[in-house]
């Protein structure tokens, strides 16, 4: 009898042990669409753009000055690390540095740092170039202090106007000198970028860059309308096999149980030769109509409409209702429940399908959230961060319905499965 | 008209949603895809040859064919008692009277089915990867892991997805099973307890019999849903490392739509229906060995 003295307590901790064990890989999608770069184990919040530690031939690659072709490197008073140095040779000239980043988000920068030392009075700017060529300043400080300081600048995007700062291509550090200024140095040290955590930009970039909007609209409206379609067809279709009697309807009925076994994949040929030679290949209609009535939807409302009372119609029929109003003034109302549970249900079957919106469609404008993910998957094997808020993005509707609905979700299950 | 012939035509209008889908998207792919599985036919030309049992035989000595049957094979082999098993010990936990309120945790172990198989297969290529979740913890615990996904390599990547899968299905069974559980009438346990009966006798005597059609009905199911596995392999592997993940379904895929043999798709998908047929009929066969 040692199994007795397990209290519920020790249950309950053990449950919730195994709980989050079972939902770490949601976590994880979560923790890991909103970190700036790398992963979950290798969280990149700092970059280095510069430092000067390498060669003047290898930096010509990773940057150019400004103002000038010529610089230095020199010696820094600590003895162990170089910096750039550039002599103003025309203090009516702009001099700086930039730093050649390839295609970076820059959304994902919070902060920039540098050490600089610079002609006091200079004004400082800091510039963008993105991949297109667009080139955009703004001012920053002016240089009060004499010396080498370390500066930090809060990066905020909304400063920018033209450049496409989801696309940099350079970071320019710029002084306007003095009047004075002739035959002073520019001194620059240790440029790094500090990114943002926890950030969004991951999902505003998979939105608006990948298309994801438009599969989220895709999937939306297919979904919608194919429960909408369910909701007044397969309760139509459930009235007439729960409140009529007709010659053949036991063996119909049987037909409507048959199908539900019969998977999506074994008629997928001739259905899409069909769509075919209908034209209906990468449209709506292609995903939307053949779900409009489900053998599930079907069998669920027969179940629930046999066993309202029939006492409401019967006395309606008395008074002279016909069979259209009978079912959209008595039945329908009666059967929200029921309802309820089929809309969620098909919403979720709908929304997470991928084998038959792939074999439909071609052109990446009448994707569904499922084969855009699939495809985007597939194209970005390693950017996780945004692999990641692409998967929250096309699974998060469901979660958040299940949340709410659980009870109804459940019970659809049941009541397909075990009863079915 | 009379009113008999007006009840007829009410009663064919309350139908006609369904005939039609049912006509159109149901009886005619079947019959369709029947006569398609006897011809050499691409779907794209209207030309279709006559090849009689061709494709039926084509498919038994394609090796690509048979290694996707093969693996469905281990999949439904290695994955459903581990489905199974969980979700029955975990409705045994939840089903205890010692447990107050269970509705999060049945919530809680359910949420995974909600969510579309791209999304849990994006989610698992990231923990499988070479920096993922895995190779980091076994390298904590000591294992030399070697530096690739998991997916990548024909040794692992089968047995990765089945992990997967076990994952992503058994809080779908766990739901099923403990709706069996509540069917054990309450007077039956106390009985035996007064009886002195033993926990596991209790378990065996009572509980078993009790859920033993669920047991069948969930071990059904969940065998017609591995010889269906088409999305992760799809978003995961596309069938490789060497075939080593290939499926019925995602061959079906490959052949009908990306090779354009439609005739030999076709009769791919007339075996993979009768293969779905005789576990059903096997499934409703114990069944009702279970309840007399």
């Amino acid at each position: 009898m040692k199994k007795r003295t397990v209290g519920g307590k020790w249950l309950f901790t053990l449950l919730i042990l195994l709980l989050l064990i079972s939902l770490m890989p949601l976590f994880m999608m979560f923790f890991t669409s909103v970190i700036p770069q790398g992963d979950l184990f290798h969280l990149i919040t700092e970059r280095s753009l510069l430092d000067f530690e390498s060669s003047s031939i290898y930096l010509r690659t990773k940057m150019k000055t400004i103002g000038t072709r010529d610089f230095e490197l020199k010696e820094l008073p600590n003895g162990d690390s170089k910096a750039l140095s550039i002599t103003i040779e025309d203090p009516r000239k702009e001099y700086g540095v930039a730093a050649f980043t390839g295609d970076n988000d820059m959304n994902l920068v919070g902060h920039l740092s540098l050490y600089i030392s610079a002609p006091e009075n200079s004004q400082l700017y800091l510039g963008l170039k993105d991949i297109n060529d667009v080139e955009e300043k703004i001012p920053l400080q002016r240089i009060t202090h004499d010396g080498l300081e370390k500066l930090r600048i809060d990066f905020d995007p909304q400063r920018f106007e033209t450049v496409n700062i989801g696309h940099i291509s350079q970071v320019q550090f710029i002084i306007a000198p003095p009047e004075d200024a002739l035959g002073q140095e520019l001194v620059v040290d240790d440029i790094q970028s500090k990114l943002r955590f926890p950030t969004l930009s991951n999902f505003i970039t998979v939105w608006k860059e990948q298309d994801f909007a438009r599969y989220m609209f895709n999937s939306s409206l297919i979904s919608l309308i194919v429960v909408l379609g369910n909701l007044v067809f397969c309760s139509m279709v459930a009235y007439a096999f729960a409140r009529k009697r007709f010659r053949g309807k036991e063996v119909l009925f049987s037909l409507v149980l048959a199908t539900m076994m019969i998977p999506p994949q074994v008629t997928i040929i001739p259905v899409f030769i069909l769509m075919k030679n209908l034209g209906w290949i990468d449209t709506y209609m292609a995903l939307i109509f053949p779900f409009l009535v489900t053998p599930f939807g079907i069998f669920l409302m027969r179940q629930y409409i046999e066993q309202l009372p029939s006492e409401f119609d019967e006395a309606a029929y008395v008074d002279g209702a016909n069979d259209f109003q009978i079912f959209t003034r008595i039945i329908m109302p009666l059967s929200g429940p029921a309802m309820a549970v089929l809309g969620i249900n098909t919403f979720i079957t709908i929304w997470n399908d991928l084998f038959y919106p792939l074999v439909m469609t071609n052109s990446k404008g009448m994707r569904t959230v499922q084969v855009g993910l699939a495809m985007y998957q597939k194209l970005n094997q390693t950017d996780w961060p945004r692999m990641m808020s692409a998967s929250t993005i096309a699974g998060i509707p469901v979660i958040i319905i299940f949340l709410i609905f659980q009870k109804q979700i459940i019970s659809g299950l049941v009541e397909g499965g075990v009863k079915g | 008209m009379t009113r008999k012939a007006r009840q007829r035509w009410v009663i064919f209008a309350f139908l006609s949603p369904w005939l039609i889908i049912f006509a159109i998207f149901n009886a005619f792919p079947i019959i369709y895809s029947f006569f398609t599985s006897f011809t050499d036919y691409s779907g794209l030309n209207p030309e279709m040859k006559f090849v009689g049992l061709g494709n039926y035989i084509k498919a038994l000595q394609d090796e690509v064919f048979l290694k996707a049957l093969g693996n469905t094979l281990i999949f439904v082999v290695g994955t459903i008692p581990f489905t199974t098993g969980i979700a029955l010990l975990l409705a045994l936990l939840l089903n205890s009277k010692r447990l107050k309120k269970n509705g999060i945790f049945k919530a809680g172990f359910f949420l995974p089915s909600v969510i579309s198989m791209v999304v849990i297969s994006t989610i698992w290529i990231y923990l499988y990867s070479s920096n993922g979740l895995f190779n980091t913890v076994g390298n904590v615990l000591g294992f030399q892991m070697e530096a690739r996904s998991w997916l990548a390599s024909p040794k692992t990547a089968l047995l990765s997805i089945m992990i997967m899968d076990v994952w992503a299905a058994f809080g779908y069974y766990l739901i099923l099973i403990y709706a069996g559980l509540q069917n054990v009438p309450e007077q039956l346990y106390e009985a035996a307890r007064i009886d002195g009966a033993t926990n596991t006798q209790i378990a065996l005597k009572i509980t078993l019999p009790y859920i033993r059609p669920t047991l069948f009905f969930v071990i059904a199911i969940n065998t017609i849903r591995s010889f269906q596995i088409f999305s992760e392999i799809y978003t995961m592997t596309g069938g490789g490392p060497r075939n080593s993940t290939q499926t019925i379904v995602h061959y079906l895929y490959q052949v009908a739509f990306r090779q354009f043999d439609m005739g030999y798709g076709s009769a791919i998908a007339y075996i993979l229906l009768i293969m779905i047929m005789i576990v059903t009929l096997i499934q409703k066969y114990l069944l009702r060995s279970a309840r007399v």
